[in-house]
Parts: structure tokens; sequence; C-alpha cells
């Protein structure tokens, strides 16, 4: 039921879904002066800092991947991870003019934001590996089908905790503050300038249950030849991205009148 | 056809719930045009957005198979860096409208609008007025069954009045209106139906003229005084 119901609905969530990827793109990146640059700089300079940082304390991450790239593999999924859950909490309220074209609802503001991020988590992921080769850092290339299969299961996993986000920050305004304190812890766990391999053997089981590990280890398992990813799982990373995105589409379906609701 | 079902809904006050109307049940035929008075804070905005799939009931339903517009003259869907062009264009988009169609659509709207080159400078630097201008300008360039009118006579200058006006006159041909106004003129000449949101809740009128008059008892008059919801 929407206003152009002679329309199939698929066709109506494309025109929609499109014309706000039009929308973000221009009101993210039209009013900067290097425009869509950013997409690039922000991840680089992300990573420029922390290589920066370790290759001061001279050392070496792993054995014969360079350290740009060890940390390129762990920042750029986590990156993503985090716009996606920052997004959701307020897509919402950022949006709220917005639905008032009825076709337009909280899930197209969160599934464009989703796509968006994941397009330029991508995009940045290639270019920069891409300028580092040019450089003369670069590393034999492992499996292209991992990387493939994973990060399609990491945008399924994204846009549950991004819609689960999304039901959140709109229904208790109070968590969307302290919310932002869990993605902080999570980069230190989550095996962005460490591998598992590095570290004892006996904290494993804690560490191994944060599926973003898995995800982390595993795209660096695809990149590089020379990575190990022992203690990387697969099937527990696809188990976890289906379950994290079935229950955000739950969360969402049982509340979305209420996030538009006036009360 | 508009179909209102059960329809109940409330407001959280700090006083407890306030009960806008409570099983509301309606049947609106293809053609009518209906409108919809009350005092403010009855909860006209609120039972014309429900009507338009906008906002939705405590419990209810409303069943319809038209298209149905978003509150025309409405300005809150815009980005404010982006330009009256951009802004016009995005609006065209989630409604399916691409290509040749929007550049048509678009030029419609400039036209209208009247705002000639601003229509390409962000719409933060417009008036008020350069704003719904815009705004009514795109309700119109969309085609709808039903157009959702709140209170946007009540905006702009004698001039854009009277274009206003003119355009519901044209488009009544063609589509339907639920209208939200104080002006009762406005209401006598487009409706045909009479919704009044009054303290005991929704009643509905077979003619406008009925509900009007309705809402005009309820205006104080030093002789009587407003009717007093019982508390």
């Amino acid at each position: 039921m929407g206003p152009a119901t002679q329309h199939n609905p698929w066709l109506i969530q494309r025109d929609v879904i499109r014309a706000l990827l039009i929308r973000e793109m221009k009101t993210r990146f039209g009013k900067w002066r290097l425009g869509y640059a950013w997409v690039l700089l922000e991840p680089a300079m992300h990573i420029m800092v922390l290589a920066a940082i370790f290759s001061f304390l001279g050392r070496e991450f792993y054995p014969g991947i360079p350290t740009m790239l060890f940390m390129l593999g762990g920042i750029a999924p986590f990156i993503f991870f985090s716009s996606c859950f920052n997004k959701g909490l307020a897509a919402v309220e950022s949006n709220r003019g917005l639905f008032n074209y009825r076709q337009l609802r909280p899930f197209d503001a969160v599934l464009t934001r989703v796509l968006l991020e994941f397009a330029i988590y991508l995009f940045s992921l290639v270019v920069l590996l891409g300028i580092l080769a040019w450089f003369g850092i670069s590393a034999r290339f492992n499996d292209f089908l991992l990387l493939v299969v994973i990060n399609l299961l990491f945008l399924g996993f994204c846009l549950g905790i991004s819609l689960t986000m999304c039901v959140v920050g709109t229904k208790f305004p109070e968590a969307a503050r302290f919310a932002p304190m869990i993605v902080r812890p999570l980069y230190f766990i989550s095996g962005v300038f460490f591998s598992l391999e590095q570290v004892p053997e006996e904290y494993h089981g804690y560490l191994s249950w944060n599926p973003i590990l898995h995800m982390i280890e595993l795209t660096r398992e695809g990149l590089f030849a020379s990575f190990h990813g022992m203690f990387a799982n697969l099937p527990y990373l696809a188990m976890s991205s289906l379950t994290m995105l079935a229950f955000g589409l739950l969360v969402y379906r049982s509340q979305w009148r209420d996030l538009v609701r006036s009360q | 056809m508009i179909e209102l079902r059960d329809l109940t809904k409330s407001f959280r006050t700090p006083a407890g719930r306030k009960v806008l109307f409570k099983n509301v049940n309606a049947f609106f035929p293809e053609g009518k045009n209906i409108g919809i008075l009350g005092r403010n804070g009855a909860g006209k905005s609120t039972l014309l957005r429900i009507m338009g799939g906008i906002d939705y009931p405590d419990s209810g339903h409303v069943i319809t198979d038209q298209r149905i517009s978003w509150p025309m003259g409405l300005s809150g869907g815009f980005q404010g860096s982006m330009t009256g062009r951009e802004n016009a264009a995005f609006v065209c988009g989630i409604h399916g409208i691409w290509g040749s169609a929007k550049r048509k659509v678009l030029d419609r709207v400039q036209e209208f609008a009247e705002i000639g080159d601003y229509f390409d400078a962000p719409v933060k630097s417009y008036s008020s007025g350069m704003r719904s201008r815009l705004a009514f300008g795109l309700s119109i360039a969309v085609d709808f069954d039903y157009y959702l009118v709140d209170e946007v006579m009540s905006v702009g200058d004698a001039h854009f009045k009277h274009k206003c006006e003119q355009v519901i006159e044209e488009k009544r041909k063609t589509a339907n209106f639920i209208i939200v106004a104080h002006a009762m003129p406005l209401l006598k000449k487009n409706c045909d139906v009479g919704l009044y949101l009054g303290p005991s809740g929704l009643q509905i009128f077979d003619t406008v003229e009925e509900a009007i008059r309705l809402y005009q008892q309820g205006i104080p008059k030093p002789a009587q005084g407003a009717p007093k919801q019982p508390a």
C-alpha cells in the first residue's frame, strides 16, 4: 500500500532507495571542498595514524605482512561496523522530515545508510590497497571468494545491528547516549591491531565470542596468503551474522510503527 | 474509497492520556472531498496524517486503494544544504519519476514557485515564503487521487494564496481533497463531507455545512459560553 498503488512494491522500494542514496551522497560529500575524496581520506588518515604509532614502536606485527596492510585489513571492516552502529542510532531522528512521505519509512533510511557505508568501505579498501601497492607495500593475495562470502555475511550483520540500534536509539534516547561507548572497547578487543594467534591461548575463550574479531581475521586471511587465520571460524561468522540480521529485522518489524507514530 | 475501521488515537500528556477519537468507523466513497474542522489541538492534523498513512493510530486501520499525497506545501522534508532542484528531484525519485519525466516536473515546479535562479541555490538560503512556494509547487507536480491540505492557505502573500486556490480548483477536476482549515469559505467551496473533531470525539456529517454549524456553536459567545467537557 503506497501512494503509487499501481506499482509493484519492489519497484517502490527500489525507487526510494535510489533516491535516498543520491540524497545521502549529496549531503555527505557535497558540502566539503574535497567532496568525494573524503571517502578515502577518513580511513586513510585512521590507518596512517595507527601505522605511524606502531611502526614507531618498531615492531613488525605479523611475519610476512607489512604493518600498514595488516592494519588496513582490521580497520576497514571495523570502521564499516562502527559507522553502521552509529548511523543506525540516529537514523530516525535525523530523517524525521522524510517520514512525511508515506513510502519512506525508517527501514529505508537505515538500509540506504548501511548500503552506502558498505560501498564506501569496499571502495576505500580496494583503493588503499592499490595505493599502498603502488608505493611497494604489498603482500601476496589469497582468496577472493572467501572475501566475497564474508563481506556479504558482514553486510547482513551490520544491517541487523543498524536496525536494532535504530529501534533502541528511538525508543530509549538515553541509551543512545551510552551506546557509542560500547563501540570503543570493541575496537580494542576485535583484533584491529592484533591477531588472535598473538594472544595467549587462555584468553581465546573470551575473545572469540566476538563475531567482528572473526570477520577481521577472515578478511586478513582472504587478503594475505601468509596469514594463517588459525582460529578464525567461518561457520561462526555465518551463524552470528544471520542471527543478528534476523534479530534486527524482527525487532524492527515489531516496533516500526512506534518509531514514526506521534505519541 | 477510504475506510476508517475502529480508529482510536490518543496522546500522552502529563495528566494522562488524552483521547482524540475512539473507535471511529467511516466510509468515504470515491469522489468525496473531505473537510476536517476542530479547535487547535483537537487532532485535526493527526487525523489527516493518519488518513494519509503518515502517522498511525493506537488501534484500528485505514483501508484505501487510493494514491494519497503527502501534506501539500510541506517543507519539513527539505534538506537545507541541497538546492531546490535537488530536493525536488529527490521527491520525484521516491515517487518513481526519473529521467525526462523528472525534468518536466522540475520545470513545472520552477515555474510555479516563481523563485527563478534561486531554484539552484541551497534551500537553507530561502525565505520561508520561498520555501512554501517550492513545496506547494512540488506537491501539485506529482499526480495523486487524494491531496492532503493542512492549513496551507494560511501562509504566503495574497498572490500566492490566490494561486493556490486556483490550483485546487484545477486539481479538483481530476482529484479529491482532504482539507484541514479554519477558513470556512474554503471548506464550503471545496468539501462534500464534514468531519468535526470536538470534545466528544469525532462526528461525521454528510455535508460540510452541518460540521461548520457545530464548529461555530463551539465558539464561545458572551451569552452562553463554550460547551465544556465534564471533568
